[in-house]
C-alpha cells in the first residue's frame, strides 16, 4: 500500500472549551477523490486550516503525502493546491495578475492548461479582481489551483457562487483531475456535487466524523425506502414487522424504512395482498438529512404510523 | 405572555430602523473620536500649562514676542504669532496648525474608511438593502460621523475648559470652548470633504488621495497667505486659513466661522446628492476596472508587497520631501531670528541645542522622525490586514514559509524607513542650499539617517506585536508612536523622570543637526527593534492565522 495522501491520527482543535475538531482520524488513499460534509460549524474548515498548516493542533497530528503537516510544511504545500470557500484575493490586481502571481508562489503552472481554464470557466483576466461578481472571484482561485496539476487539490466549498453552467465545468475539471491520478478532498454543502464526484464521503458531525465510506457502503447500513399499494381494505400494519420503521399510511399507499434483511417485510406485503412495490436506496442527501434528524436522532427511527 | 414578550421583543430590535446607518456610523467614530480628542486634549492642556513653567519673567515672555511675531518664515509654517506674552497666545501658537492638520487627517481618514470603505467591503450593499435609500444612508453617515466629531470636540473641550482653571493658565470657559471648537473644525470639514471623495474614488484609498491632495493644496495656499509676500487676502481662499482667522484666545472673529460653516453644508450636501446618481460600489470619476497585465513585480511575495504598498509609500515619500524642503528654506531665517532669544531654552529642552539653522533643524528632523515612524508603523498594519482579510493563506499556502513571507515584508519596511530618512537629509539640505545656509551636505545627511533607528524600533515592536497579539497590531505600534511623541513634548516643558523619558522611541535619538548623531545610542535601538522582530517572527512562526 502507497503513501497515504492525507493522514490524520487523533487530530483535535479546542478554542477554550470548545471543540472545532474532535480527534479525527483519517485516511485519504492517493487519486481518490473524497468528499467531506457537514453543516457550518462542524470543523470542516478547521480540518483543512489544520491540513494547510495555517493553525496548530491542539493535540494529534497530520500528514500529506507522508510529510507532517506543521512540520514540513513547504514540502507538502509544493505537491498541494488549496481554494478557499471565500476569495479573499487583491481588489487591485487584474485577473491575470493574480493567476500570475499564484503560479509563481505555488511554483508549478501548466500554462496550456491554464488557458484552456480559463476558456473553460469564461473569465475576462483583464479585469481588476475588484470588478469581478463573487463567482467570477471564485472561478479565478479554482483555475489558480487546478492549473498547478498539484497531486492533491483541497477545496473548500469550491462552488459557492457559480452558476449552474460553471458548475458542470467544475465537475468537468474534477473528473480530469481524477483521470491524471490527482487525489481530491472536497468540502461541500451540495449533496448532489459530493455524489456526482466523490469515491467515498466523510460525515462530520460538532467536530466529530460520524460516517466515514463510500455510497454504497453507507446506503447499505441505512434504511431502504419501500412504498407499497394495497386493494381497497387490505392496508396492514406494518409497526410491528422486525426492521422496519417510519411507517406512513395514506389512503391504499404504505410508506416505510427498512433495515437489514427485507424478508420479514416481504411477507407480510404478500400476505396483505400488495398491488404495487416499489423501492429505492436513500440518496446522499437522505443520508446527510439522517445523521441530522432532530435531536441528534435519525428521523427515519422516529414512528409515526397511525 | 410569551406573545407580549415576543412582541416587545420585536419592537425593540425594529425601533427606528432607518438610522441603523447613523447608528453604526456613529460608533465606528465615536471611538475614534475618543482616542484623538484624548490626543487634543493632551497637546492643548502641556502647552497651556508648561508655558508658564519655561517662560517665567515678562522680559522672556517680550522675547518669545519678538522673535516668532514678526517671523515670516514661521508664520508660513505653523501660523501668524499673536499676543506671545500670554498664555492663551503661546498655546494657539504652539499647537493649534498641529491640531489642524490632525484633525484634517482625522477626518478624511474617519469618512473615507466608514463610507467608501465600509461600500467596498460590501457592507454597505447589506445596510441599503434595509429601510432607506442611497442618498438617505449617505445623510445618515453623515449624522453619524458628528456624532463622533462631537465626541472628538467634547473631550478637547472639558481638558481645555479644565486646564483654564489652572491659576498660572486662567482662561474663561468660553474662550476655552470657543478655542476647542476652532481645533475640531477642520475636522467637521473634513469628514465632509471625505464623504464627498468617497462617492469620487472607487477605493477608499483612492477617496483618501484625494481628501489628502486637497488638504495639501489648502495647506499650500495658506502658507503662502502667511509668508509676508503681500497676498494676505488667499487666507480665505483656504479652509486652514478659515479656522486661523478664527484667532480664538487671542482676538477672536467668530465670522470666520461663516464660510466653515457653508462650505461643510454645501460639500455635505454635494456628497448627499451624488450618492443618489451612482451605483453602489461605482464611482463618480471613472475607474479603469479591466487593464494590461504588468507583471514585473509579481513574482513572489515581497515583489506583491512593493506593488500593493507603492502608492501609500509614494505619497509618504512626497509629504517628507515637501516637509524637508521646507524645513531646510525656512532654517536659515528662522534660526537668524532666535538667536540669542529665549526660545534657544525651549528648543534645548526639546534637544536641540545651540543656535541657529542647526538648533531649528534639529527640533524639525524630530517632526520628520515622528513622519518615517509612522511610515514603519503604517508597514505593520498593511503586513496585519494581508493576514486578516485572508489574502495570505493563498501565498502560505503555497511552498512559503511563514518566516519568508515575514522576512520579505520587513526587507520592504527597512528600506522604505532608510530611503525616506536619507530622503529627508538630501531635501533639507536642497532646501537650506537655496538660501545659502551654512548646513553642509554630509551633516544633513547624517541628520536624515539620524532618523532612521526610531523607525526600526517601532517596526520591531510592530512584529513582535504582530507575532504575540496581532489583532492588536495596529493599536499597539500607534499607541507607541502617539505616547513617543507625547513623551518627547513633555520632555520639552521640563519633565525629567528618567522612567518616563526612555519610555520614548525619540527620547535617545540625538538632534542631528543640532547635536551630532550619537551612533551607540541609534545602534542600540536597532538592535532593539531587531530583537522585538525576532520574537515576533518567531511567535508569528508559531501561532494561528488570525481573522479580523
Amino acid at each position: 500500500m502507497g503513501v497515504a495522501a492525507i493522514r490524520t491520527e487523533g487530530l483535535t482543535k479546542r478554542y477554550g472549551k470548545v471543540a472545532a475538531l474532535d480527534h479525527l482520524d483519517l485516511d485519504v488513499v492517493e487519486g481518490e477523490v473524497i468528499g467531506y460534509l457537514g453543516p457550518n460549524g462542524a470543523g470542516k474548515t478547521t480540518t483543512i486550516r489544520l491540513l494547510l498548516g495555517l493553525i496548530q493542533p491542539s493535540e494529534g497530528h497530520g500528514e500529506i503525502f507522508g510529510l507532517d503537516c506543521q512540520r514540513h510544511p513547504i514540502e507538502a504545500h509544493r505537491r498541494l493546491a488549496f481554494v478557499a470557500g471565500e476569495a479573499n484575493l487583491w481588489w487591485s490586481l487584474t485577473g491575470a495578475e493574480t493567476l500570475h502571481l499564484l503560479g509563481r508562489v505555488q511554483g508549478q503552472v501548466d500554462k496550456a492548461y491554464r488557458e484552456e481554464l480559463i476558456a473553460r470557466f469564461d473569465l475576462d483576466p483583464t479585469k481588476k479582481v475588484r470588478a469581478y461578481s463573487k463567482g467570477n472571484r471564485q472561478k479565478l482561485i479554482l483555475i489558480g489551483a487546478l492549473m498547478a496539476r498539484p497531486d492533491l487539490l483541497v477545496l473548500d466549498e469550491p462552488t459557492s457562487g457559480l452558476d449552474p453552467l460553471m458548475e458542470q465545468a467544475f465537475r468537468h475539471s474534477i473528473h480530469e483531475a481524477r483521470e491524471r491520478g490527482q487525489t481530491v478532498f472536497l468540502s461541500s454543502h451540495i449533496m448532489s456535487e459530493v455524489e456526482a464526484l466523490c469515491d467515498r464521503v466523510g460525515i462530520l458531525r460538532e467536530g466529530r466524523l460520524v460516517e466515514m465510506g463510500t455510497l454504497a457502503q453507507m446506503r447499505h447500513l441505512s434504511a431502504l425506502t419501500v412504498e407499497a399499494t394495497f386493494s381497497e381494505g387490505s392496508v396492514p400494519d406494518l409497526s410491528g414487522v422486525p426492521g422496519v420503521s417510519s411507517v406512513q399510511v395514506d389512503g391504499r399507499l404504505v410508506r416505510c424504512q427498512v433495515r437489514g434483511s427485507v424478508e420479514p417485510l416481504l411477507k407480510a406485503l404478500v400476505a396483505a395482498g400488495v398491488t404495487e412495490l416499489l423501492s429505492r436506496e436513500p440518496s446522499l442527501e437522505e443520508l446527510f438529512l439522517a445523521q441530522y434528524g432532530v435531536h441528534g436522532k435519525s428521523p427515519d427511527t422516529s414512528h409515526d404510523a397511525s | 405572555m410569551q406573545a407580549e414578550i415576543a412582541d416587545k421583543k420585536e419592537a425593540q430590535v425594529g425601533r427606528w430602523p432607518g438610522t441603523v446607518v447613523a447608528r453604526l456610523t456613529a460608533r465606528g467614530a465615536a471611538r475614534s473620536g475618543v482616542i484623538w480628542g484624548s490626543i487634543f486634549a493632551i497637546a492643548i492642556a502641556s502647552s497651556a500649562i508648561s508655558y508658564s513653567g519655561i517662560y517665567k519673567t515678562l522680559a522672556q515672555r517680550d522675547a518669545l514676542a519678538v522673535a516668532y511675531g514678526s517671523n515670516h518664515a514661521t508664520s508660513a509654517l505653523l501660523g501668524p504669532a499673536w499676543q506671545l506674552q500670554t498664555v492663551a497666545g503661546f498655546t494657539v501658537f504652539k499647537v493649534s496648525m498641529a491640531l489642524m492638520i490632525l484633525g484634517a487627517v482625522w477626518g478624511l481618514l474617519t469618512s473615507t474608511r466608514l463610507l467608501r470603505g465600509e461600500e467596498e467591503n460590501g457592507r454597505w450593499d447589506l445596510l441599503l438593502a434595509g429601510q432607506t435609500t442611497r442618498r438617505r444612508a449617505t445623510a445618515q453617515a453623515l449624522g453619524g460621523l458628528a456624532a463622533g466629531v462631537f465626541t472628538l470636540w467634547a473631550v478637547a473641550s472639558l481638558v481645555t475648559v479644565l486646564s483654564g482653571l489652572d491659576s498660572k493658565v486662567k482662561i474663561a470657559a468660553g474662550p476655552a470652548l470657543y478655542f476647542s471648537t476652532a481645533m475640531v473644525a477642520t475636522a467637521v470639514m473634513f469628514l465632509a470633504v471625505g464623504a464627498l471623495t468617497s462617492q469620487l474614488g472607487a477605493t477608499r484609498r483612492q477617496a483618501a488621495a484625494y481628501a489628502a491632495a486637497f488638504l495639501g493644496v489648502s495647506y499650500a495656499v495658506r502658507m503662502i497667505a502667511d509668508a509676508g509676500v503681500g497676498m494676505h487676502w488667499l487666507i480665505w481662499a483656504s479652509p486652514l486659513g478659515w479656522v486661523e482667522e478664527l484667532r480664538p484666545l487671542t482676538v477672536p472673529q467668530p465670522i470666520a466661522l461663516l464660510p466653515i460653516i457653508a462650505f461643510t453644508m454645501v460639500v455635505a450636501a454635494g456628497a448627499i446628492h451624488l450618492s443618489g446618481t451612482r451605483d453602489i460600489g461605482a464611482s463618480i470619476v471613472p475607474d479603469r476596472l479591466a487593464t494590461q497585465p504588468h507583471l514585473r513585480l509579481l513574482s513572489g511575495p515581497t515583489g506583491l508587497a512593493i506593488r500593493m504598498m507603492r502608492p501609500t509609500v509614494i505619497g509618504w515619500w512626497v509629504a517628507i520631501v515637501l516637509s524637508s524642503f521646507l524645513y531646510g528654506f525656512i532654517a536659515r531665517s528662522a534660526g537668524a531670528t532666535i538667536s540669542r532669544s529665549s526660545v534657544e531654552g525651549l528648543l534645548s529642552k526639546l534637544g536641540a541645542p545651540g543656535t541657529g539653522a542647526d538648533a531649528i533643524l534639529g527640533v524639525c528632523f524630530l517632526v520628520l522622525a515622528a513622519l518615517v515612524a509612522f511610515v514603519a508603523a503604517n508597514q505593520v498594519t498593511a503586513a496585519r490586514s494581508e493576514e486578516s482579510g485572508g489574502r495570505l493563506d493563498h501565498l502560505l499556502v503555497g511552498p512559503l514559509s511563514r518566516a519568508s513571507w515575514l522576512w520579505g515584508r520587513i526587507r520592504v519596511a527597512v528600506v522604505v524607513v532608510l530611503v525616506d530618512g536619507l530622503t529627508a537629509g538630501v531635501f533639507a539640505w536642497l532646501g537650506a542650499a537655496s538660501q545659502h545656509s551654512q548646513v553642509s551636505f554630509t551633516t544633513l545627511l547624517a541628520a536624515g539617517l539620524n532618523i532612521v533607528p526610531p523607525a526600526i524600533s517601532i517596526l520591531g515592536v510592530g512584529v513582535l506585536a504582530l507575532g504575540v497579539w496581532p489583532r492588536a497590531a495596529a493599536i499597539v505600534v500607534y499607541t507607541l508612536l502617539g505616547w513617543s511623541l507625547f513623551v518627547v513634548l513633555i520632555g520639552g516643558i521640563g519633565v525629567t523622570s528618567h522612567w518616563v523619558l526612555d519610555t520614548s522611541v525619540f527620547h535617545d535619538m540625538a538632534s542631528a543637526p543640532a547635536v551630532p548623531p550619537n551612533w551607540e545610542a541609534s545602534g542600540a535601538m536597532v538592535a532593539v527593534g531587531s530583537l522585538a522582530a525576532l520574537l515576533g517572527g518567531f511567535a508569528f512562526r508559531r501561532r494561528d492565522l488570525q481573522g479580523e
